[in-house]
Order: structure tokens, then C-alpha cells, then sequence
């Protein structure tokens, strides 16, 4: 699914350079549910915008379900990124003059599906994440949980290949947190491939596979008996 | 443009900031009431001056015999010219399509007697037709017609003041009048609006007056209306063409001003009426420069707009929106404010000018009014001008990084 050979980027910073990612070798496979773990300025964040195309790499290799990205003009990435991802925010990220359910279906929106499909969908979506009663609710009216079901949900209802979560569950409590990883790891049960950038031990045990970054390159790869968190909430 | 989730973007970005909203708006929808006061203001002028040369009728041309000024065909220069009868024959038979009504001008004075009052009164003797050429209005009685000047009849027509002053209260039409001894029955009163010398002017048949007066052929001018549906280079070039075969027949040179004066009525109002494009003109400039104001108002909230919503534009890109789409989603919120407050500028000058426009009739000012293609032009540059605002701004929506905006965690 995922194919990244040699991955290179740096920074400008002022007159010298930031060498963040120093030669990124990486493969997931569909359906897998992988956790990226570092500290702060290991690289994560960089190689997860990369991966969704929202930034650029300098050299190397990024292939995704056989298409290669490269040379992305502004329109071509915005395609590529309704087409192939989906994207969940630490911050959530939801547009809060927008009910829960039109920003469910903002990404559908910009697949030009038709407005009543669009509808449907959308409030299935969020049926899936249980806030099926909340779809007129504006994101004011939710707890950060809902929030972030409601970008789970907005993330879904494009039908990504790949999942991209950014720190999900870092502005939520445990228990919340454990909620919104439930969620993920049930969307994955249904056969879809997830990255899950964290720093949490926990969280990262709740995945099938870590993967650590340290100054930008990947110390540890490894495959894990999962945690469910079912068990917790 | 007519997606239901634009329109919502648009409406809920305004709700949200009335104020806002409000102000921009007002600077624009002020802008657009300035230029359409402005341009009534000039229309209102234009009436007023159509007025006050509505005396006359306004295809109009005197000819006037005057000196030469230039040696020309053997003949010295001071030559005075005298026109005659036959210039007026000459005149109406070599335009029988052009000219409308000609009548010829022959000017006397005369002390009027009658019973024990007496007055001295400019005396005229002229055709038919200038009844029409002066829009001279009888009150009482008849004008003379062209039987009158074919049998030099003794009649003759008098002016209000000339009737008061000789008459009193008494009837005049059907007495009889003595000027300079001989008697004329008086036929007519006549009241002109222009002005009351004109009132004091007495008419009769120029036959008679040249018979009585001196037994001469002499007219003193010719004056005459032309076709009506000529427009203003038709006009002038008619009268040109008068003029032309006018100093040909007197033998005076084409180059000189002197010899001959042909007066037309449209020259004034071509005057007028380029004076009047020239305050049009200044005032779109103004109100331009008026709305220019208005739109960097509207580009500026526009790009504090944008600023604001860095973070959403960014989430849109993530999600898959294209620069496109984001710009178009920015120039149809400009374009919207813009032609909305336009429109309520636009309707408030409409309306304080049909409520005050019709009650102003003062002689340089009247009736202050905009055409529908004031209004059209006025709404296509609102729209042009709400693009205009949007674009610097939207450009820089689509520009941003989506990874910039999402960076602030």
C-alpha cells in the first residue's frame, strides 16, 4: 500500500540547513494498523506530511497503492489527497460554523458527490462512530471524544486507502483516548490501513506494529500483540 | 456559482460578522450612491437647460445680411448686403425638403393711436409661417395667413402689453388701430413666454409693411425652421449648405464671417450639450475614484477574511479542496458584498430620486433622473469591481500550505 525508498528532506533554516529525514525506508502493507513513535523533532510529523502530501520530499521514492507521488502541482495533491487519504488532527480540525454532519461530508463535497448522496453517507458515517443523534450539533456543542469521532467519521467518509492520524488522542483524557482507539482499531478490523503518529507508549501498543523514528532515520521496526481497547473503556 | 454549500459559506462568513460586513458594505453601497446622485445631478442640469431654450422652437436658423469683410469677385471689402424679396423666394425653393417654415423678417417702428392712447412699438412685418418659428401664442383672435400677405391686407396682431396699454380693458380684436396714420384692424393677440419685450411687439403681413412702409422689396432677415428629425450634424450642415449658396448668390467670399450670419439654434445646444458631457464625464470620475476607495475596503477585509480563516482553508486542502474551489469560494463572497451593498446604494438613490426628483423645476435645475443604463453599466461594474476586490485575497487563499496552517498544534 505504503512504499517509501530513501526519503530525504531538510529545512532551511536561515543559512544553514535541518536535515530532518535522512534516508526513510518504509512499507506497510493494506490493512495494517501502524504506530509512528518518537520524541519531539525526530522527524514524525515531517514524514507523516509527506505522506499526505502535504509537503514535499527532497529525494527519494513515495509510491502509494502503485501510483507514484511526485511532481504534485497544488491541484494534482489536492486530488490525490481526497482520493487516497484521510486525515484525522490532534486538533480535531473541524469547521466550526459546520454541523457535524456537513463536515462529515465537506470531503465528499469535494468529490463532487451530489448533495442528497452526500447526505446519506455522511450520517452513515457518523451512525459508525455512534453520533448519529449529533449530526445537526455544531462542533461547539461537542466533548473533545465527539470531536474527534466526528473527524474520524469526516476522514471515513471519503473511503481513504490510508488513514493518517496525527496525534488522535493528544488533547484527550485516557479514558476518551482509549475510546477514540477503539474506534480506530475497529475501522481497521474492517480491512483499512492505518498510521497513527504518537509519543504514548499506550496508544502505540494499541496498533499491530511500532515503528521508531529517532533523528530521523527508523531505530526500530517491530511487529506487536495488540492491545485492544475495548477492554478499557 | 449556484452551490448551495458556497452560498451557505458566504451567508454564515457575513452573519458572523455583521459589523464588518456593514462597513465594507456601507463604503461601497456610499460609493455608488455618490456616482448615481452625481449623474442625476448632471441629467437635472441638462433638463434645466433644455428648458430654458424651449422658447424657440429649436430647429431653428436666422439669416442675418451683414458687411463684408473681405475683397472677393471684383467687389470691394465693407460692401453691405441687403437681402430682398427674392432671397426668400430663392431660400424656400432651393430646400423645398428641408426647410418646414420660412418666413422672412422686415423690422419697422410705428406710433399706434388708438382714440386718445398712443404708443411708439417695434413694428415687424413677416410671413405666415412665423408663427410657428417664434411659437408666438395667440390668446385672442387669429394669426394672419398667407391670403393676408398675398393681398398686403391691413391687418396686424399685438402683443398683451401693447393691447393693455392702447385698449385697457376694452375688446381689440376687430377695432381698428392707426400706425403712422394708416389703419389696421387687429386680428389677434398674441402673449409670448419668453420675455415681455416680446409682448410689446406688434406683426402684420411683411407685404404690407413693405408697401406702406417705404414701397421696397427689403427684408431685414430670413428666419425658418428645418426638418425636425435632423440630428445636430445634420443640422450643421444644413446650415452650412445656407450658408454656402447663400454667399454665393451675394458674391462673398466663403472665408468670410462678415458677410453673412446664419444662426442655428442646435450649435447652442451643442454647446451645451458638450458641457454637459464634460460634467458627466468628471462626475464617473469622481464616483470612480469614490468607489475605487470602497473596493480596497472590501480587498482589505477580504484579506483579514483570509487571514482568519488560514487554519479552515487549510483543513479544506487537507481534505481535498482545490485552489480552484477556494478561490471561487473568496471572489463570490467579494463579488456578493460588493453587488449587495451596491444594489441597496444603488435603490436609495433611486428612490430619494423619484420621491425629490419630479417636485425640483427651478430654470437651471430639473427633474434630476438616472437611465436604465446608468443603472445597468453602474450593477456590471459593482460585479467587476466585487472580482476585483476578491482576487488579490483569494489568490492568497489558495496559496496557502495547508501544513502551515495545520502546524499550530
Amino acid at each position: 500500500m505504503i512504499e517509501i525508498k530513501d526519503l530525504h528532506k531538510s529545512y532551511k533554516m536561515g543559512s544553514n540547513s535541518l536535515h530532518v529525514l535522512k534516508g526513510i525506508n518504509f512499507t506497510a502493507e493494506a490493512g495494517e494498523l501502524v504506530a509512528i513513535m518518537g520524541s519531539s523533532g525526530s522527524g514524525k510529523s515531517t514524514l507523516l506530511n509527506i505522506l499526505g502530501m502535504l509537503d514535499g520530499a527532497d529525494s527519494g521514492e513515495y509510491i502509494l497503492d502503485g501510483v507514484p507521488i511526485k511532481d504534485l502541482t497544488e491541484t494534482k495533491a489536492a486530488q490525490y489527497r481526497n482520493k487516497f487519504l484521510g486525515f484525522v488532527f490532534q486538533s480535531f480540525n473541524l469547521i466550526n460554523y459546520k454541523s457535524a454532519l456537513e463536515n462529515v461530508a465537506l470531503p465528499l463535497y469535494y468529490q463532487k458527490v451530489a448533495r442528497k448522496e452526500r447526505q446519506e453517507k455522511a450520517l452513515n458515517y457518523l451512525d459508525r462512530v455512534g453520533l448519529k443523534e449529533w449530526a445537526t450539533h455544531l462542533p461547539s456543542e461537542l466533548s473533545g471524544g465527539q470531536k474527534q469521532r466526528v473527524a474520524i467519521a469526516r476522514a471515513m467518509a471519503a473511503e481513504p486507502k490510508v488513514l493518517l492520524a496525527d496525534e488522535p488522542t493528544g488533547a484527550l483524557d485516557s479514558k476518551t483516548s482509549y475510546e477514540v482507539m477503539d474506534l480506530i482499531q475497529k475501522i481497521n478490523d474492517d480491512g483499512n490501513t492505518i498510521l497513527v503518529v504518537t509519543h504514548e507508549e499506550d496508544i502505540a501498543h494499541m496498533c499491530k506494529r511500532i515503528v521508531h523514528l529517532k533523528d530521523g532515520v527508523i531505530v526500530e521496526d517491530k511487529k506487536i500483540e495488540q492491545v485492544r481497547a475495548e477492554q478499557y473503556v | 456559482m449556484f452551490d448551495r454549500d458556497i452560498w451557505q459559506e458566504i451567508f454564515h462568513t457575513l452573519k458572523n460578522n455583521k459589523l464588518r460586513t456593514f462597513l465594507t458594505g456601507f463604503s461601497v453601497g456610499w460609493a455608488i450612491f455618490i456616482l448615481v446622485m452625481l449623474l442625476a445631478s448632471v441629467n437635472g442640469m441638462q433638463n434645466g437647460f433644455t428648458n430654458q431654450f424651449n422658447d424657440d422652437a429649436t430647429n431653428t436658423i436666422f439669416v442675418r445680411p451683414g458687411t463684408t469683410s473681405k475683397a472677393y469677385a471684383g467687389f470691394e471689402k465693407d460692401r453691405r448686403i441687403q437681402f430682398e424679396n427674392d432671397d426668400y423666394q430663392y431660400i424656400k425653393q432651393s430646400f423645398p425638403k428641408e426647410i418646414e417654415q420660412i418666413s422672412a423678417r422686415y423690422f419697422a417702428n410705428t406710433n399706434a393711436r388708438y382714440k386718445s392712447e398712443t404708443g411708439s412699438y417695434p413694428f415687424q412685418g413677416v410671413h405666415a409661417d412665423f408663427q410657428v418659428i417664434e411659437k408666438t401664442i395667440i390668446t385672442k383672435g387669429r394669426y394672419f395667413n398667407n391670403i393676408d400677405v398675398l393681398n398686403k391686407a391691413k391687418v396686424a396682431i399685438i402683443g398683451r402689453k401693447v393691447k393693455e396699454d392702447l385698449f385697457n380693458k376694452e375688446d381689440a380684436v376687430g377695432k381698428f388701430v392707426e400706425f403712422n396714420g394708416l389703419p389696421f384692424r387687429i386680428i389677434g393677440i398674441f402673449t409670448d413666454e419668453g420675455d415681455d419685450n416680446a409682448e410689446r411687439r406688434i406683426y402684420a403681413p411683411i407685404t404690407t409693411l413693405q408697401r406702406n412702409y417705404g414701397n421696397t422689396n427689403n427684408i431685414n432677415q430670413i428666419a425658418l425652421t428645418y426638418n425636425s428629425s435632423y440630428d445636430l450634424t445634420e443640422a450643421l450642415e444644413f446650415s452650412q449648405r445656407l450658408e454656402d449658396i447663400m454667399k454665393r448668390r451675394h458674391k462673398i467670399s466663403p472665408e468670410d464671417q462678415a458677410g453673412i450670419n446664419v444662426w442655428n439654434y442646435a450649435e447652442a445646444f451643442d454647446n451645451i450639450s458638450s458641457f454637459s458631457s464634460v460634467l458627466n464625464a468628471i462626475s464617473i470620475g469622481v464616483g470612480f475614484l469614490i468607489l475605487i476607495a470602497g473596493i480596497v475596503g472590501i480587498g482589505n477585509i477580504m484579506v483579514f477574511t483570509i487571514k482568519e480563516r488560514t487554519k479552515e482553508i487549510g483543513v479544506r486542502k487537507a481534505l481535498g479542496a482545490m485552489p480552484k474551489q477556494i478561490i471561487n469560494l473568496v471572489l463570490l463572497e467579494s463579488t456578493f458584498i460588493t453587488a449587495l451593498s451596491g444594489f441597496i446604494g444603488l435603490i436609495f438613490a433611486w428612490i430619494i430620486l423619484s420621491l425629490i426628483g419630479p417636485t425640483i423645476n427651478t430654470p437651471a435645475f430639473s427633474n434630476p433622473s438616472v437611465s436604465l443604463s446608468t443603472v445597468i453599466t453602474a450593477t456590471i461594474i459593482l460585479i467587476v469591481a466585487g472580482v476585483l476586490a476578491g482576487l488579490i485575497p483569494a489568490i492568497k487563499a489558495a496559496n496557502v500550505k495547508p501544513i502551515v496552517a495545520l502546524s499550530d498544534k
